[in-house]
């Protein structure tokens, strides 16, 4: 199969090369004096260039285009069938962030409920898989096994397996079911567990915490396996128990993984919205409204109202709160070493 | 200076212990057994939380409506295939599921064949402007999709491709490039680049020196980056919801949405519908499963 593809982008890129066959006569030849080497350098650039070419020309269709017009958008007001944009300047920003007595409180509840996903989902996902794959990482004869078990909620997650937590979390589904079940009756909820907006987003958190484990469990699991055991010998040798190792020995040699679970988490929490607009669609009322998701609303359900300039402001808004996060997290490497 | 000689054995040696050690360490053999029931119980916990939503999904898709509807209980009392046909038939579910795969298939080989290529020009090739192009992807790594949401259906209307399949293949092409060509580069990378020289001492052009040592060599990262397109491909909605109009071009999540918005949802059909949607899914994981880890695992080293 590899081959196959090989042979097509072979096809394709020769195409485009003009003349291909003297490329590869002179592709094997050494190094032959400082214009030789000239030669050669240029060569090897042509076939750089070649190979990024499809890439470059579908990025500057789909990505540029794209980026360019969402980016000047941002600072208009539009509605999509008007003829002409009405630009607004910086207004799009300012009324996002306190300007308008509209916006200003859908983004504000928004945003708080944003907060607590971006704080909550990694933060769980790594008290969750960091022990998970402790213990898994214990076990020699059913690893495989369970790790592909684990691995469901990552490989399902969509709309399918969405509309199936809806269904276990109907007021009489499968969870309230489960509460009754072991005696926890009293936990149960009459609404549903996304029915009712003291706990709707606290589920959804849930939810999302579910599908990020596989993930961070199997980074985890590499590093565990990784690890040189000659340094939990030597800590076990000096009298420490398996608590007092783990905490002390493993958890800080597993801090590189811990950030890249953090930034993943981070980011797809920050930004990610599918399972809000499946699932709940902000609601009840607004208590599981997130930033992602009213992005979408202005931009596309909010029928004419000219929210579409506003919809591409509130973007790169979630971009630029990405950009410092990733930053940060660069930062904290680099202290790390 | 003479321990360096001998470390071999030592390290051997020390494996061997490291089998037992943790094993009898300062416990007894009860201290033994509690550990392993602890660790068993806590592992079998995690494995029932990690399949809970899908074991529903199953049980109602073998449901009637008038089961799902009373709710209750896991295993149906009186399991039935009918749910499963009807919902097939009923919906040109058939005509879906092709969609669906049709649009996640040209997703992901283009993926694999555009950025396995530009990877290895990032990672061998050398070529000016090489480390910003290459740093500018990964910058978009960071773009929200929802930003280019709507500029890419204005353009695709303007290109009169919006409504159709390649107008979800083209964005989804492009919107997998930053992780991608992270996962490819970093693969690529780590071949040693002896192969390339020997090669090229025996006349290899570059295209050879990619199809034949590159791509094979890594075949895990290959993997990885054509499941990690494709399940969220299979997968996407927000894209897919505004810019399909035509039911005969509908891919499997939208009839699942269409579903759900009649105005009683019918629990035990919709299930079908969501099961008929991921076991194609799990299916491809479990045959690729064995690169897939090797290949994240290389990914998080690299």
């Amino acid at each position: 199969m590899t081959a196959g593809i090989g042979t097509a982008t072979a096809a394709g890129a020769g195409k485009g090369a003009g003349s291909p066959s003297t490329a590869e006569r002179g592709g094997g030849a050494p190094r032959r004096g400082p214009f030789g080497a000239l030669r050669e350098k240029r060569k090897q650039a042509a076939w750089g260039y070649l190979f990024v070419a499809p890439a470059i020309a579908l990025f500057a269709v789909m990505g540029v285009y794209t980026i360019v017009y969402g980016f000047s958008l941002s600072f208009a007001q539009w509605n999509g069938f008007w003829p002409e944009w009405n630009w607004r300047g910086f207004r799009n920003y300012t009324d996002l962030l306190g300007g308008s007595p509209t916006y200003w409180p859908i983004v504000k509840k928004a945003a708080v409920n944003t907060l607590w996903v971006v704080i909550a989902v990694p933060l769980l996902t790594v008290l969750v898989a960091f022990p998970l794959a402790l213990v898994l990482n214990q076990v020699k004869r059913f690893q495989g096994v369970l790790r592909s078990v684990y691995f469901v909620p990552y490989v399902t997650t969509g709309i399918a397996v969405y509309f199936a937590w809806n269904y276990i979390l109907e007021p009489n589904g499968a969870v309230n079911l489960l509460l009754k079940t072991v005696g926890l009756g009293s936990l149960q909820q009459p609404q549903g567990w996304l029915g009712n907006p003291d706990t709707a987003l606290a589920t959804m958190i849930v939810v999302m915490v579910w599908s990020a484990v596989p993930v961070a469990m199997l980074l985890y699991l590499t590093g565990l396996q990784s690890l040189d055991s000659s340094l939990l010998e030597a800590a076990q040798i000096d009298g420490a128990g398996w608590l007092r190792s783990t905490t002390t020995v493993v958890w800080p040699l597993m801090k590189p993984i811990t950030v890249v679970v953090l930034l993943l988490n981070v980011r797809d929490s920050l930004q990610g919205f599918q399972s809000f607009l499946i699932m709940t669609n902000g609601g009840p009322g607004d208590s599981t409204s997130v930033l992602g998701l009213e992005t979408y609303r202005l931009a596309f359900l909010s029928e004419l109202s000219p929210t579409l300039g506003l919809a591409s402001a509130l973007g790169w808004l979630l971009f630029l709160a990405a950009l410092v996060v990733a930053f940060i997290n660069q930062r904290v490497m680099r202290r790390m070493g | 200076m003479s321990g360096e000689t001998l470390s071999p054995p030592r390290r051997a040696g020390i494996r061997a212990l490291d089998r037992t050690v943790p094993r009898t360490g300062r416990r007894g053999p009860r201290g033994r057994t509690a550990v392993r029931t602890v660790v068993g119980i806590v592992l079998a916990a995690y494995a029932a939380v990690s399949v809970y939503p899908f074991l529903w999904m199953v049980s109602a898709a073998f449901k009637t409506n008038k089961e799902v509807q009373e709710g209750g209980h896991l295993l149906p009392h009186d399991p039935t295939l009918r749910t499963f046909a009807d919902t097939w038939n009923k919906l040109d579910f058939f005509d879906y599921f092709l969609n669906s795969v049709k649009v996640t298939v040209l997703t992901t080989v283009l993926v694999v064949v555009v950025y396995s290529a530009a990877s290895y020009a990032f990672s061998v090739l050398a070529f000016p402007g090489k480390k910003w192009l290459y740093r500018l992807f990964l910058v978009l790594l960071f773009v929200p999709g929802v930003v280019t949401l709507l500029p890419i259906v204005l353009l695709e209307s303007k290109l009169d491709i919006l409504g159709t399949h390649w107008g979800l293949i083209l964005p989804f092409v492009n919107g997998s490039a930053p992780l991608a060509i992270l996962l490819l580069t970093n693969a690529f990378s780590s071949v040693p680049g002896e192969l390339r020289e020997a090669a090229r001492m025996d006349g290899a052009g570059e295209l050879r020196i990619f199809s034949r040592i590159y791509l094979p060599l890594a075949r895990p990262a290959v993997i990885t980056i054509a499941l990690l397109t494709a399940i969220p491909t299979w997968n996407e909605y927000q894209l897919t919801r505004i810019s399909l109009n035509d039911p005969h071009t509908y891919t499997l999540p939208i009839a699942l949405q269409a579903m759900q918005s009649q105005s009683v949802v019918q629990y035990n059909s919709l299930m079908a519908a969501a099961l008929i949607m991921v076991v194609p899914v799990i299916v491809l994981f479990l045959c690729a499963q064995r690169y897939f880890v090797n290949g994240l695992m290389g990914a998080v080293k690299g």
